[in-house]
């Protein structure tokens, strides 16, 4: 097709600059990589999912080891498989924004820790997040007594209520207490 | 109590065994857990009856930090709207002012967007590179920023009216004393002119820039008068840009250490525990490509590895014999004497140079640029060689790898910025003879008369041409060190290459460099004005040079240096060649005589003496105020009223620290009622089967 596929007409701009942390350029930026994701045949139609595989190969989130949990939590399809449309797509990349709260986005970190979903951090969900930080790679894993002391020491300090898992507000509260948290957490197009 | 175990999950368990003896939490029934997460959003609450019962309601939270799907977000907002239409009076006047209010801090950051200097190289730099060296760079653009509007500022107030005032052309009216012979000062002798006399002059700041608008003793005196009624006191203005330049740059910098304290007070001090931050918050999710992963991968192990690791030396340590302790200790002042005594003997080797070159300057030709140069290439040379020695002695004294850091970090401090003092202290005895104005040199006109016809410049060209030295040899060591060593590494393989290996970005070393020549402007920019837009364009070559090193003879540090902790430490050290260079600026100021043939405060027995002299031409109502802001009967109320906040907002940071433990107490103790609660309901139902 000759014209450039679907311009955001200006209610549809305004109304996601309310409704999320994005400024108006990175917006229609987003749009326009949205827009080259997707395949010649459905350009310019609205609400289209792009499977987790095409989204996974873009620059910013190819090596990023926590990709797959990205894209699962943001997703809003109904067997949960990953796949996201425009309006998840700029669900995280408002989570993931220069402006967004500490708030959010600790919120939508500790889902992306929780690999089963249960709401709560357990030992099995700490022992898969420190794998994926520090590679599957022989010389960077650490071994099994050291991962046991490693969670140990993890839950001593932020388990408040001694419950053996950590839950959100214990997980907000380590967060909190962390400076460089809210500039790591992002990721910008 | 049922309905908050309801949410938490806990259904009821008809099906389970009652002999399970599984942590409560796993026997609920598997539901979307973001559902239980998410925080609630009151429906039905309606804004216009809050207003009415409670003074003052709260705006509804921003739909934005909701963590909701975008639908969500939809539906809230139009209910919003819906409500917004049928309220009416005050309530929607307060809510339309709320959202042009956010609107147009929303189009501010947009429009701020533009101005941000070098963002897209910031953000790769971070992405390859991580927090740490990109806190380097972040450092650099404020100093640029910084050296940018002072510049603007003198511009403005003292170069401008110079302008004009030369270009007007009545020349400067002379007092008749009798120190006719302090009068004699002939910045530019006339006569053959060798070629390359040029470029010496161009490096050492003599000859055609010594009388130029470079250097204070180009300035006159006199009062610009046009048309009788306007006037423009230049001395005047000239000594108060300097005092506010200085204040200008403690703002700046205290300003965005606030930030940082903010943050770093707020951790508390000392860090809730290494392992879960670095967990949690360890990863960057702006890293780059694969190699930038693998490597923040590798970093993030070695982080751990090394606090396990100190967590065992600890528990060794703290087994240690008292013989081996009293050994470790008597090292470890051995060591710590060893490098004082390295320290002291740059200091010393600075000092001798200083006066070596102050002595023999007027040669000339090559050897007596080199000679000039003198003082700058030892400073270099020792701020190279000490810390490295120094780094040699730390692994001899065995302290915990973070200790380490700060210690050396704290050494080199201390050497840069005492060699700048120990050459400052030279020039100070040279020029006024050690302070003893009865020497027959410096009888005559207080100060060293015979060497220094206009002291002042001379002063202004050492601050010259150290920072003229420092661009010059980091540029060198660019081209002929680093791109060298790369190849080298690259092409020949070999045990050697091998172990020397590509070059580190080591940010600590590099930040103590902006901050020493940032130190040596703030000294120099009362004597050689142009000092500050020297060192923009200077630091701007900089950054492009250490860019381009970074990306083409660099290997990504293992160990890393934390970003925003560090980016204070960076603004703490800066404030320490702050008052360095304020001391050098008020002793200059206050006590040392200027000089009779140059600059505008010539026939003043001191620079500072102005003030009081054009204080008796003001009106005699602002001289009363002001002696009232000066005297006792303001000062002392205004000190108890200061202390008395102070003590305020103490007690009040004690109090929040108080509650934060008190909270924690209580959250546990909640913890507990809950295992406790859900034993018993156990137990009913145990006995009720």
């Amino acid at each position: 097709m000759g014209s450039t596929s679907s311009q955001l007409d200006k209610d549809a701009l305004s109304e996601y600059q309310e409704l999320t942390f994005l400024t108006k350029q990175e917006i229609i930026l987003a749009h326009e990589r949205f827009s080259a994701m997707l395949p010649q045949e459905y350009k310019g139609a609205t609400n289209i999912r792009l499977p987790m595989e095409k989204i996974l190969e873009m620059p910013e989130l190819k090596s990023n080891p926590f990709n797959k949990r990205i894209c699962h939590v943001f997703s809003t399809s109904q067997p949960n498989d990953g796949s996201l449309t425009f309006e998840d797509f700029l669900d995280l990349l408002s989570a993931f924004s220069e402006a967004a709260t500490m708030e959010i986005k600790s919120h939508y970190a500790f889902r992306i820790f929780d690999s089963d979903n249960d709401g709560t951090l357990g030992r099995e969900d700490l022992e898969k997040m420190v794998t994926l930080l520090t590679g599957d790679s022989k010389d960077t894993s650490l071994n099994g007594e050291e991962m046991g002391q490693l969670i140990n020491n993890i839950l001593e300090e932020s388990d408040i209520d001694k419950d053996g898992t950590v839950n959100l507000s214990e997980f907000q509260h380590v967060i909190s207490r962390s400076p460089d948290f809210v500039s790591s957490f992002k990721i910008v197009l | 109590m049922i309905g908050e175990l309801e949410r938490q999950g806990l259904g009821p368990t008809g099906n389970d065994f009652p002999g399970d003896q599984e942590p409560p939490r796993l026997r609920r029934a598997p539901s979307r857990a973001s559902d239980r997460n998410y925080p609630r959003y009151d429906w039905s609450a309606d804004p216009a009856e809050e207003e009415d019962g409670a003074g003052n309601a709260e705006a509804p939270p921003e739909i934005r930090t909701l963590p909701w799907p975008m639908e969500r977000k939809r539906a809230v907002r139009q209910v919003q709207q819906m409500r917004a239409h049928v309220s009416f009076g005050a309530e929607s006047w307060r809510r339309n002012k709320t959202k042009s209010l956010r609107k147009l801090q929303q189009n501010v950051r947009e429009f701020l967007y533009f101005f941000s200097l070098w963002r897209k190289s910031l953000q790769k730099i971070g992405g390859n590179f991580g927090g740490g060296v990109k806190s380097y760079f972040v450092f650099l653009r404020f100093l640029v920023v910084l050296n940018f509007v002072s510049f603007l500022l003198i511009a403005g107030f003292v170069i401008a009216p110079s302008l004009v005032r030369r270009s007007a052309g009545t020349g400067g009216f002379v007092n008749s004393t009798d120190k006719e012979s302090c009068l004699v000062y002939d910045p530019n002798p006339q006569g053959l002119v060798v070629f390359y006399e040029f470029f010496l002059h161009l490096l050492s700041g003599t000859g055609f820039m010594e009388d130029s608008f470079m250097f204070y003793g180009y300035y006159n005196n006199n009062t610009a008068v046009e048309d009788g009624s306007l006037s423009y006191n230049i001395p005047l203005a000239y000594l108060f840009t300097a005092a506010f330049y200085f204040a200008f740059c403690l703002c700046c910098i205290i300003a965005r250490m606030g930030t940082a304290a903010r943050v770093a007070v707020a951790t508390g001090g000392r860090a809730i525990g290494n392992y879960s931050l670095i967990v949690f918050t360890g990863w960057d999710y702006g890293c780059l490509g694969d190699r930038a992963t693998k490597l923040k991968q590798k970093n993030i192990y070695y982080r751990l590895q090394v606090d396990l690791e100190e967590e065992r030396i600890k528990k060794r340590a703290a087994s240690l014999t008292p013989w081996r302790k009293v050994a470790l200790y008597t090292l470890r002042v051995l060591m710590f004497l060893i490098a004082l005594g390295l320290i002291g003997t740059a200091f010393y080797g600075i000092f001798e140079a200083t006066k070596f070159s102050q002595e023999n300057g007027d040669r000339f030709g090559i050897l007596g640029l080199f000679i000039e140069y003198l003082p700058s290439i030892v400073i270099t040379t020792g701020n190279f060689l000490v810390p490295l020695l120094c780094d040699q002695i730390a692994l001899l004294e065995k302290y915990s790898p973070s200790i380490t850091v700060v210690v050396a970090l704290l050494r080199a401090v201390v050497l840069r910025l005492v060699s700048l003092g120990i050459l400052l202290f030279t020039l100070w005895s040279q020029i006024t003879c050690s302070g003893d104005l009865e020497k027959e040199d410096c009888g005559n006109c207080s100060y060293n008369n015979k060497k220094y016809q206009c002291w002042e410049t001379s002063v202004g060209q050492e601050m010259y041409k150290l920072t003229l030295f420092d661009l010059l040899v980091t540029i060198a060591l660019l081209v002929l060190v680093e791109f060298p060593r790369r190849m080298v590494v690259d092409n020949w393989s070999s045990k050697l290459s091998q172990l020397v290996g590509r070059q580190e970005f080591v940010v600590p070393s590099n930040v103590l460099g902006l901050v020493y020549g940032q130190t040596v402007v703030w000294t120099g920019a009362l004597f050689c004005p142009l000092l500050p837009l020297i060192n923009t364009i200077k630091f701007v070559i900089l950054f492009y040079c250490k860019k381009i090193t970074l990306f083409c003879n660099c290997r990504p540090a293992l160990k890393t240096f934390r970003s925003t902790t560090s980016t204070f430490f960076f603004l703490v050290v800066l404030l320490f060649g702050w008052g360095l260079a304020l001391v050098a600026m008020i002793y200059s100021l206050a006590v040392i005589h200027p000089s009779y043939a140059c600059g505008p405060f010539r026939f003043f027995t001191t620079m500072w003496a102005i003030v009081p002299n054009s204080f008796y031409s003001l009106s005699e109502v602002t001289q009363e105020f002001l002696f009232f802001i000066g005297s006792q009967a303001f000062s002392i109320p205004l000190f108890a009223l200061s202390c008395v906040v102070m003590c305020y907002f103490i007690a009040l940071a004690s109090i929040y620290g108080r509650s934060v433990a008190m909270l924690k107490a209580q959250l546990k103790l909640e913890g507990q009622d809950k295992q406790f609660l859900v034993k018993q309901i156990e137990k009913m139902k145990r006995n009720n089967i």
